[in-house]
């Protein structure tokens, strides 16, 4: 604390309020920062907070130590100790009453001058003052100076200490008289008095600490050690204290005075300061010398162990409140892990929390728990608000949305399940309308029983393409609406109009017409996207006639269609026309692609529609349906396989309809769900493919079963059954086999296996449902050996006898409730029984019986039955 | 938009772990105060306290969920050089103290000698199996052969790493194309001590679990290590909480199936982020690994999203009200493209 080393004391009484001690006192508030201009004055501590400099006391010349009086009146009533031993009651404080008064100036002064290194208040009896002073042979290092002494009573009786010189006695407000006197021919380094009892003073003397009570000052309990430095003892633990020397810690236990119970890691250079947080139980931060971190010591409970002697470990863990090198912190009396960093170099000031180390949590709905100190913070995603979020959402928020929606169940309108799923995902459409062609023309194939194609439908087009080589022809045909002859070669074979087909571009039939095509993307308005295939057909008529069709119907009148409508009339074909020129340069003016393609289409050479068919703006159906028509046959799979590639690295659903759902498709597939984690689409994607090659592959099986997975996590377990119905429509294979078998007790048959070849538990069961059919109500027996079925607890009838309603209880809704029931399902006939206690009967009764009850209906079983499975207790969070 | 709200959780001491069940509708937390807390949320979204006992004579580290399908079980590890399965019993508490369930200690794991850091249940498919790791550096694997039996538990594997173990993850993927495999981080602050991230498979013809690989890049102390869950990806990605959050991804090398040997992987580095700009503390992956949240010293909780990032910031000085909002800014946009490149 001298000149050199700044250090902070906190006001015992305001929160507010803290002291910097350097050449000078200076007192500060801390507050907000004022968020509209700062204050003059005003330091910014963090970002939140500033100080402002409320006064400066600059009275006391050559301050060793200081000290805040621990009452509330008078406020701000420091002692100071100098250099010379004296010590000076000083004030910061604006009330001035009369107690103010008296005390401020006050001087205490020792026999002999040296230095005065340290002082206490006493926390009870706020009169008692400790001073720990440098060595002096002839007398005392510990003065307990009492503060309301009469300035009198040191002048009457200062009997036994007369070698004392009346030194500059000059003013009335100067006390020589200390009231206790210890440790004569010592020096004292640090005191603290200790909070168990009052009277004890704990001090680091030279070479040992030692405990003086003020009752018999000729005592002392002691211990030899050179840790003496900075004692402090534990604010929430009374007999635990912290001292240190050069780079280590030493912590006592005051009940096992004699050696420390814990010597905490030595630090390279020697420490500065030591302190007990006083928010927190058992953190003690240390700070050392040129150092800009400062080290917390978490000292955690003692574990009581058996036998042996064990040091209580500790979690270490170092703070960083900033760059510069710190030159002093203290802990903010009551905020909690707060303190005040005051640094070395340029008395910068940081008001720095210690966080306590936060662990979390993500739940698999969701949700985010956080812990932090002793406190839980439970973190939702709100639920979505407008269209442009849901783009923004993570894909889990997104596929149990879709799961709710039913998204992938719909097989007969495939590509509705974009819809289903959002309809916001280009690459999700693309993806079900793919689908929806390939399942549709297969389909149809199947139907007009055409041989052979449907392998090659379901293989993608990069195959279709593939095995067409030798088979093109080649035509070049009339810009319909002119004479003139194109010299566009346009290519045709059978393997084209598929891909053309699985494109959507058009349907059925050798002759390629794509007006339905047309008509439909004309009602969903594309415009751009209509004249552009109008114009790929050769069509620029109805092209300009769409685009204009696209003017008149939307409202603001987009003026592009309408330039763009009027460049593609003036078309010539002539190559060093001014209209070329003009439009090859313009077209990278248009913001649509589709009307950029459009030019690029027409000011390409034949051949040669790099800017038509690497434009990735486009539509993959669009430019695949393009390069079926004009790239011949050389250049097709080249590109087509340049495609592919491309989609397959990209993980873009679009290329689906290269791969079709071969191995190339699950490896595309592969990339999506690697970037996405979307494993719900590519389930479902796969399962179309069957029976096929692809449900085989293990990487498809893995992400059925981690979709399942999810839907269990979920509680989602309606839609995990729907699922698996699904499944086991499309992949007969993964039907799981029966897992529940009853047999019969005498025979140890299984009831059902003679009811029916199938292995399959509902079929079995349902033989026993049937209510009022003659042939069913014999099996109430065992088909095997014809012994009876053991009865229901309940109604007391052989199992396979059918429900009646309820002869016991006679609540209507109950019936009601059951009868509706069993016209749904025959649910209510089936056995079920506890496998804890045993007991059961009928599915339905057993589930009314539970609804009031707790325990088994069985008499004298208190078997809680429906209480056992915690799982099966979880209500499902997907509705039916 | 997250929104933050905070539960009274009444623990005595600093909270240690949270650890949320499998269909996230209970959480269990373990404290300083030595005791484990559990709480079920209502059907209105609060969280109820349904039991809170006594569980070690030291600092609960840690405590986690096993899958349902083993029953409600739980694992805890604690200071006191132990770790504990606790399993609830529903059907015997009687009506007096309904809401109020009652869990009993199936067995302590007594083996280590000092404290015991981590505990994890190793994923379903491979049966019911408990991990542990411990400050002088050696996993144990445990397996209860008879899932019924919960007080029988056999060491299995012992491991030792040579390093202070402070955290393990289980790789989650439960394709038959991957050995079981696990990583285990490192506490210790000597960076001349090398990697602190190891990662050990599962061999099938040793029947050991044999080192794969070491992260070396990874030399300042771990504090945290998750596997994201696979998702029937084909790669795997482990979050670091070390100085900074690291996250890595595994691509297993084509192996042919005949070979034996260990697996090799092509690690790379996907990710680095000092936004925390102190220690950073846990690490957790959401369910389909594309969210990932991170704490640190600075007393913030960051969110990580695939190819750009949210971050999050809680302030802890003063004690936030019920639904406080969260800063959700988007001054740290960046672009990742971390999931794929």
């Amino acid at each position: 604390m001298s000149g050199s080393k700044p250090d902070i004391l906190w006001s015992p009484h305001h929160p507010d309020r803290y002291v910097i001690c350097d050449s000078e006192l200076g007192l500060y508030r801390i507050g907000p920062v004022c968020s509209a201009e700062t204050k003059p004055g005003s330091l910014p501590l963090s970002e939140e907070t500033a100080a402002t400099l409320l006064a400066i006391n600059s009275d006391t010349p050559y301050m060793k130590c200081v000290a805040w009086y621990p009452k509330q009146e008078p406020e701000c009533l420091l002692a100071v100790g100098q250099a010379n031993g004296r010590v000076v009651l000083t004030s910061l404080g604006q009330s001035h009453n009369a107690a103010c008064k008296e005390l401020v100036g006050k001087e205490f002064v020792p026999k002999h001058a040296r230095q005065c290194n340290t002082l206490a208040w006493n926390p009870v009896d706020s009169n008692l003052l400790a001073a720990g002073l440098d060595k002096h042979r002839a007398d005392f290092s510990v003065l307990i100076w009492d503060i309301s002494s009469k300035f009198a009573a040191e002048t009457g009786v200062a009997a036994e200490k007369s070698r004392l010189p009346p030194m500059d006695l000059d003013s009335g407000t100067t006390v020589t008289k200390p009231l206790y006197e210890i440790g004569q021919n010592d020096a004292c380094l640090s005191l603290c008095w200790l909070l168990r009892d009052p009277k004890l003073l704990l001090a680091g003397m030279h070479r040992n600490l030692a405990i003086f009570d003020l009752r018999n000052t000729s005592q002392k309990t002691f211990v030899n050690t050179k840790a003496i430095q900075g004692v402090a003892v534990d604010p929430h633990f009374h007999d635990r204290v912290a001292s240190f020397f050069e780079g280590q810690v030493a912590i006592w236990d005051l009940r096992k005075f004699e050696k420390p119970v814990l010597t905490l890691t030595e630090q390279p250079k020697p420490l500065t300061k030591v302190a007990w947080c006083p928010t927190r139980t058992g953190l003690l931060a240390t700070l050392t010398r040129d150092s800009n971190i400062i080290r917390l010591y978490d000292m955690q409970h003692t574990p009581t162990p058996i036998g042996d002697e064990t040091e209580p470990t500790i979690i270490e863990r170092s703070v960083k409140p900033g760059e510069s090198q710190i030159g002093s912190f203290a802990w903010h009396p009551s905020s909690q892990n707060r303190m005040v960093v005051v640094s070395a170099a340029n008395r910068a000031m940081t008001d720095f929390t210690v966080f306590e180390r936060i662990s979390l949590a993500w739940s698999s709905t969701s949700s985010l728990m956080w812990a932090c100190g002793r406190h839980l913070y439970d973190c939702m995603e709100e639920s979505a608000e407008g269209a442009e979020r849901a783009a923004e959402k993570d894909i889990a928020t997104k596929m149990r949305q879709r799961a709710q929606s039913r998204y992938g169940h719909d097989t007969v309108q495939v590509w509705r399940n974009h819809l289903l799923a959002g309809g916001n995902d280009p690459q999700l459409k693309s993806l079900w309308y793919d689908l929806f062609y390939i399942l549709q023309w297969s389909a149809e194939d199947a139907e007009l029983k055409l041989p052979g194609n449907k392998q090659s439908l379901y293989s993608g087009i990069k195959n279709i393409v593939k095995s067409s080589s030798g088979k093109e022809v080649s035509s070049r045909r009339c810009w319909i609406g002119s004479e003139r002859q194109t010299d566009v070669p346009r290519y045709h074979s059978e393997e084209r109009s598929l891909a053309l087909r699985l494109c959507g571009w058009v349907s059925r039939g050798s002759d390629i017409d794509v007006e339905t095509f047309l008509r439909s993307l004309e009602q969903e308005q594309e415009w751009e996207r209509a004249a552009a295939i109008a114009l790929f057909n050769l069509d620029i008529r109805r092209a300009i006639q769409i685009l204009n069709r696209g003017l008149s119907s939307s409202p603001a009148g987009d003026l592009n269609l309408n330039v763009v409508a009027m460049a593609l009339s003036g078309y010539t074909d002539e190559k060093a026309s001014l209209w070329r020129e003009m439009c090859s340069s313009l077209r990278l003016q248009l913001k649509n692609p589709y009307l950029c393609i459009m030019f690029a289409f027409l000011t390409s050479e034949p051949g040669a529609y790099d800017a038509v068919l690497y434009e990735s703006s486009i539509a993959v159906r669009d430019r695949v349906a393009f390069a079926c028509m004009f790239l011949s046959d050389a250049q097709l799979p080249r590109y087509i396989e340049k495609l592919t590639a491309e989609m397959k690295d990209a993980g873009n659903l679009e290329g689906l309809l290269l791969t079709g759902l071969t191995k190339d498709g699950v490896d595309l597939m592969e990339s999506y769900v690697d970037i996405t984690g979307d494993v719900q689409t590519a389930s479902f994607c796969m399962l179309k493919g069957s029976p096929g090659e692809v449900l085989k592959d293990p990487r498809v099986q893995c992400w059925i079963e981690n979709y399942r997975n999810l839907l269990d996590a979920w509680r989602f377990w309606h839609k995990r059954a729907e699922f698996d119905i699904l499944r086991g429509k499309l992949d007969p294979s993964s039907k799981p086999l029966a897992q529940v078998f009853v047999s019969c007790n005498f025979c140890g048959k299984s009831i059902s296996y003679s009811c029916s070849a199938l292995p399959h538990q509902g079929r079995g069961f349902s033989q026993y449902g049937v209510s009022g059919s003659p042939t069913k109500s014999k099996v109430t027996s065992c088909p095997g050996c014809r012994k009876p079925l053991p009865r229901c607890a309940l109604c007391l009838m052989n199992m396979g006898t059918p429900v009646s309603n309820c002869p016991g209880a006679g609540k209507s809704e109950e019936k009601a409730d059951l009868t509706r029931e069993n016209k749904l399902a025959k649910f209510n006939n089936w056995f079920t029984w506890c496998h804890n206690c045993r007991h059961g009967g009928h599915a339905g009764h057993m589930l009314s019986w539970f609804r009031d009850h707790t325990e088994c209906p069985v008499s004298a079983c208190t078997c809680k039955c429906m209480q056992l499975d915690t799982t099966g207790n979880l209500v499902p969070s997907d509705s039916s | 938009m997250f929104v933050a709200r905070s539960i009274a959780a009444d623990h005595k001491d600093l909270i240690h772990d949270v650890s949320y069940d499998f269909h996230g509708r209970r959480m269990a937390t373990c404290s300083s105060d030595q005791s484990v807390k559990v709480w079920d949320k209502s059907e209105s979204g609060e969280w109820l306290c349904t039991a809170s006992w006594k569980t070690h004579s030291g600092s609960v580290w840690r405590v986690t969920w096993a899958h349902p399908e083993f029953g409600q079980v739980l694992a805890s590890c604690s200071f006191d050089r132990t770790a504990a399965v606790w399993e609830e019993i529903v059907g015997e508490s009687n009506d007096k103290q309904r809401g109020l369930s009652h869990w009993i200690k199936r067995t302590t794991l007594v083996d280590s000698r000092t404290s015991v850091t981590d505990v994890k249940f190793a994923p379903k498919h491979m049966g019911l199996m408990l991990t542990t790791c411990s400050a002088d550096g050696v996993v144990r694997i445990y397996e209860a052969p008879d899932v019924m039996n919960l007080s029988q538990w056999s060491l299995q594997h012992e491991i030792s790493c040579k390093l202070s173990c402070s955290c393990i993850s289980w790789n989650p993927s439960s394709s038959r194309a991957h050995p079981s495999m696990f990583a285990v981080g490192s506490d210790d602050s000597n960076i001349a001590s090398g990697g602190k991230v190891q990662i050990y498979e599962y061999n099938e013809n040793t029947r050991k679990y044999g080192k794969v690989e070491t992260l070396m890049t990874v030399t300042d102390a771990v504090h945290d290590i998750a596997f994201a869950p696979n998702l029937g990806r084909s790669f795997h990605v482990l979050a670091i909480a070390t100085k900074d959050v690291r996250i890595f991804k595994l691509a297993p090398m084509r192996k042919e199936s005949s070979s034996t040997g260990p697996s090799k992987f092509e690690v790379q580095i996907v990710a680095q982020f000092d936004n925390h700009n102190s220690q950073v503390w846990r690490v957790s992956w959401n369910i389909t690994s594309t969210l990932l949240a991170s704490s640190g010293d600075d007393g913030c909780v960051r969110l990580w999203k695939g190819k750009k990032l949210v971050h999050l910031q809680q302030e802890h000085r003063r004690l936030p009200s019920v639904g406080n909002r969260l800063q959700c800014s988007d001054r740290f946009l960046i672009f990742l493209r971390w999931v794929h490149d």
